[in-house]
């Protein structure tokens, strides 16, 4: 992933005074149709927001440790047996209570829309936000990492965020929801209105108990070429991917129909349930305490919000 | 006809003495020169065998617990949990001696062995990501010191009189039926239970330890700088790409069944031949190398864990490591460090659980802000 | 370092696991190995107890595990695992045994639900290391042979006179404090 946004940054043409001085920049590479969207214009909504059952989880209600899998995935070890050591694990989830005890990381998932507050030395007033829709979680562990996205004068922006990096000065989740995939690299691929965003976005506010709601909004690609072979990734936000016969063939051919069966494949890329009882029962309580404080604080922030009278 | 025949064996026994006496037959040396020879395994003289063919013994099942009984009364439970210190029972070690001499600047003191558990980033005071690796040193014991006298290397230097001793440090414990008597015979005098691993660290006399005694991650300092010593990850036979970082050739524009391979091996004319040292496929890993300078971070004095700079220590995780004071010579102590070792007896002060280096951001720091200046 | 994968929740097997798959080397490539082993799969599930190649027993002993621990935690009921018991048992009377044999079989066990034995090589014949693959809890008679004469051999003699003498100390030990104790409250 770095090694893509940087080179994509290196291709990237001169950017807006604010954002050439943000640390990691990237321009997307399809950005031929990009003068007809302005930065200004807001997203239109074109899906409803709709609630799966299967999928979503009941927010502030996270009372079985299990279910803190969704919202802190970072949390269980890579599950390569050759990296995995007990003790290593342990500390690094103390280190990662203790970053959680400074700093307000809130839930949020891919699909989610983010302002991220960095500290930065070469920004005008030492600090730089950010607000973007996220594209792509990954990482576990202190590593942990993701991907804001959004366009910013016609010119399509990725910034990849450490989680734990102390440079972080406030994470806002502005817009909570999920999307239909786990990962929404296709948005590089689609127009920009799917990917653009207002910086001064208010925080939109979910009443408490509410399972988090799943944006079932499909996509439009653009035309062809295309980054990814996205005809391939079997995409649930994706309306209708029409490709060439040749593409197609080929797509029909790199089909794998067994993966979904393979027993152990699906073992060896998963922690079993018993280690990850262990895991969550170690920080479950921690992890519970912030979630109520950062509770206390929003209601208290809907509290003073003034109400025009008269 | 008795005389022709009599001519014929004088002339045969005359040329007989005019070959040489001794028949020399000239030998190619083999192997003389290498440019970068592999290390040897050169086992020490006094160093018994330590494993042994474990055959099924057909102990029934009240003896073998019978026999375990006896293992933990005398030397205590085994390190069970996450690499807390084991309560072993030393019948030998008494309170370790009080440090003869104060450190001077060119003293030499022991290692330790550590176990390499894994890589993690840490984050600087000035907002730099650094990948830290994390090295625990499990169950470390002297077993053995011998003399600068005694200590007989199986190489030598010539015409260099030895001044350093020999310190045989132990780490992690293990079960004694798994050993040969011969080998855990050698640790009668530390008194400890068998160790997985040994290593030989080189100090001046006057570092020298007891048998016996344990050595803690408090051993070094955070800002210390250490050399580290440790089996790379065996990656098998490899091509030029991967094991030596050639550039390989261009995937298309008529290149044919040449897109990995390093191409050229030498010219032509009186160089015609492949010169010695030439960057080509082979084995890769597997061998002991030395990463020296290497800062130490932040230390764990209750997991015994130091988190060392850098991600390319030698070595798959979990593997053990060597760690000892460096030899460079810029990076060696301007102060003092514990010397022999850290010994919690004799410290006035216990230190504290975690230990860092100035400039390292502790995680429980508030976020890094940076002030802007004012002219 | 990737993150793992949260959608599915599995039980834990009780046996240690190779890092990497096998990939079974066969002319089909990946489709024929998994050909493979949902034919080596049906057959210890009808046999109970096979005799094969190690490599081949080693990779299906997994998934073998994998399915009956899916099974328990699933139960017949789930469609995703009918779809998935249809998938590698061929034979569909052996998916009523997984469901009506194994599963009450297997729902209390603590140690692994299947065993793995080594077995000498054939000679003359092909020169690969085979091995027995069995499920735990059969009608067959064991096939490890245990020593039954094992507490006469010497070492186990002396071993439990040492102990008998050991045990001894001990409760003179135990009575010489109990009767210091005795004594001084006296």
């Amino acid at each position: 992933m770095h090694g893509a946004l940087k080179m994509s940054a290196a291709v990237g043409r001169v950017l807006s005074q604010q954002m050439r001085q943000s640390l990691k920049v990237l321009k997307s590479l399809a950005g031929k149709k990009n003068r007809c969207f302005s930065a200004s214009v807001p997203i239109p909504k074109e899906g409803s927001v709709s609630n799966n059952e299967q999928k979503s989880v009941n927010r502030g209600k996270s009372a079985d440790p299990l279910e803190c899998r969704f919202m802190y995935p970072e949390f269980l070890p890579d599950p390569k047996p050759e990296y995995r050591n007990s003790l290593r694990e342990k500390l690094e989830r103390a280190d990662m209570m203790a970053r959680r005890s400074k700093i307000d990381i809130p839930e949020f998932y891919v699909g989610s829309i983010l302002a991220v507050t960095v500290s930065d030395p070469h920004a005008p007033g030492k600090s730089n936000r950010f607000v973007g829709i996220c594209i792509k979680r990954s990482g576990c562990g202190l590593r942990a990492n993701f991907i804001l996205r959004n366009v910013v004068d016609n010119q399509g922006v990725e910034v990849l965020y450490e989680l734990y990096d102390p440079t972080i000065q406030k994470i806002d989740c502005l817009r909570l929801e999920k999307r239909l995939d786990n990962e929404l690299l296709y948005l590089r691929d689609a127009p920009e209105e799917y990917s653009t965003f207002s910086f001064d976005m208010e925080p939109e506010i979910i009443p408490e108990g509410t399972p988090v709601p799943v944006n079932d909004l499909k996509v439009t690609l653009k035309p062809q070429p295309w980054l990814e072979k996205w005809e391939r990734k079997d995409l649930k936000g994706v309306r209708d991917i029409v490709v060439n016969q040749k593409r197609e063939m080929k797509a029909k051919a790199a089909l794998k129909p067994w993966e979904k069966y393979d027993l152990m494949k699906i073992y060896r890329e998963t922690i079993p349930e018993e280690e990850q009882k262990e895991i969550f029962a170690e920080v479950y309580s921690d992890l519970h305490n912030l979630e109520i404080t950062r509770q206390k604080m929003k209601r208290q922030r809907t509290f003073i919000r003034p109400k025009k009278s008269g | 006809m008795s005389l022709i025949l009599k001519t014929l064996t004088s002339i045969q026994s005359f040329s007989n003495l005019l070959k040489p006496g001794i028949e020399v037959t000239t030998l190619a040396k083999r192997g003389a020169k290498r440019l970068n020879p592999y290390p040897k395994k050169r086992h020490p003289g006094w160093l018994p065998r330590p494993t042994h063919v474990l055959y099924k013994d057909d102990i029934t099942p009240e003896n073998t617990k019978f026999i375990k009984e006896v293992v933990e009364t005398r030397f205590g439970k085994p390190d069970v949990g996450l690499g807390m210190q084991s309560k072993s029972i030393s019948p030998l070690r008494n309170e370790p001696i009080e440090p003869q001499t104060e450190w001077k600047e060119g003293m030499r003191r022991t290692g330790v062995i550590a176990k390499k558990i894994g890589v993690y980033p840490m984050w600087l005071k000035d907002g730099t990501k650094v990948l830290s690796t994390l090295l625990q040193v499990i169950d470390n014991h002297v077993i053995r010191y011998m003399s600068p006298e005694e200590y007989a290397p199986v190489i030598q230097r010539n015409n260099i009189r030895n001044r350093l001793g020999c310190l045989i440090v132990g780490a992690e414990s293990m079960d004694p039926q798994l050993f040969t008597k011969e080998y855990c015979g050698v640790f009668n005098e530390s008194g400890v239970l068998p160790k997985r691993m040994l290593g030989r660290f080189l100090i001046s006399p006057n570092a020298a330890l007891q048998p016996g005694t344990p050595l803690y991650a408090a051993h070094f300092k955070p800002g210390d700088y250490v050399d580290i010593r440790g089996k790379t990850i065996d990656r098998g036979f490899q091509g030029v790409m991967k094991r030596w970082g050639f550039k390989g050739m261009p995937a298309s524009h008529g290149v044919t069944k040449t897109h990995r391979r390093g191409g050229n091996i030498g010219s032509g004319g009186t160089k015609a031949r492949v010169m010695p040292g030439t960057k080509m496929p082979g084995h890769m890993g597997n061998r002991w190398r030395v990463f020296r300078g290497i800062r130490i971070l932040r230390i764990n004095t209750k997991y015994n864990v130091i988190w060392a700079l850098g991600p390319h220590i030698p070595g798959e995780t979990n593997s053990l490591l060597y760690m000892y004071d460096t030899v460079l010579p810029t990076r060696k102590p301007s102060t003092a460090p514990h010397f022999p070792t850290y010994l919690p007896s004799i410290q006035e002060n216990p230190v504290e659980e975690e230990l860092w280096a100035e400039d390292v951001h502790r995680f429980d720091d508030p976020c890094i802000e940076f002030i802007e200046e004012t002219k | 370092m990737n993150q793992a994968n949260v959608t599915h929740l599995v039980s834990k097997l009780k046996f240690n696991i190779r890092p990497t798959p096998r990939r079974l080397k066969n002319k089909d490539g990946p489709p024929g190995r998994v050909l493979k082993i949902q034919k080596t799969l049906t057959a210890l599930f009808e046999y109970e107890r096979i005799e094969l190649f190690y490599n081949r027993a080693d990779e299906v002993r997994g998934y073998a595990e994998r399915l009956i621990s899916e099974a328990i935690r699933r139960g017949p009921e789930d469609h995703e695992m009918m779809d998935l018991a249809n998938f590698w048992i061929i034979r569909k009377e052996f998916v009523h045994k997984l469901f009506k044999v194994y599963v009450p079989r297997y729902q209390d066990y603590s140690i692994a639900y299947t065993k793995l034995h080594k077995a000498p090589r054939l000679y003359p014949g092909i020169y690969y290391k085979r091995a027995v693959l069995e499920l735990r809890g059969n009608p067959y008679p064991s096939i490890e042979q245990r020593n039954a004469h094992s507490n006469v051999l010497l070492h186990n003699l002396l071993l439990s006179e040492a102990r008998k003498e050991y045990r001894m100390e001990k409760y003179k030990e135990i009575a010489e404090s109990m009767n210091e104790r005795e004594v001084t409250s006296q």
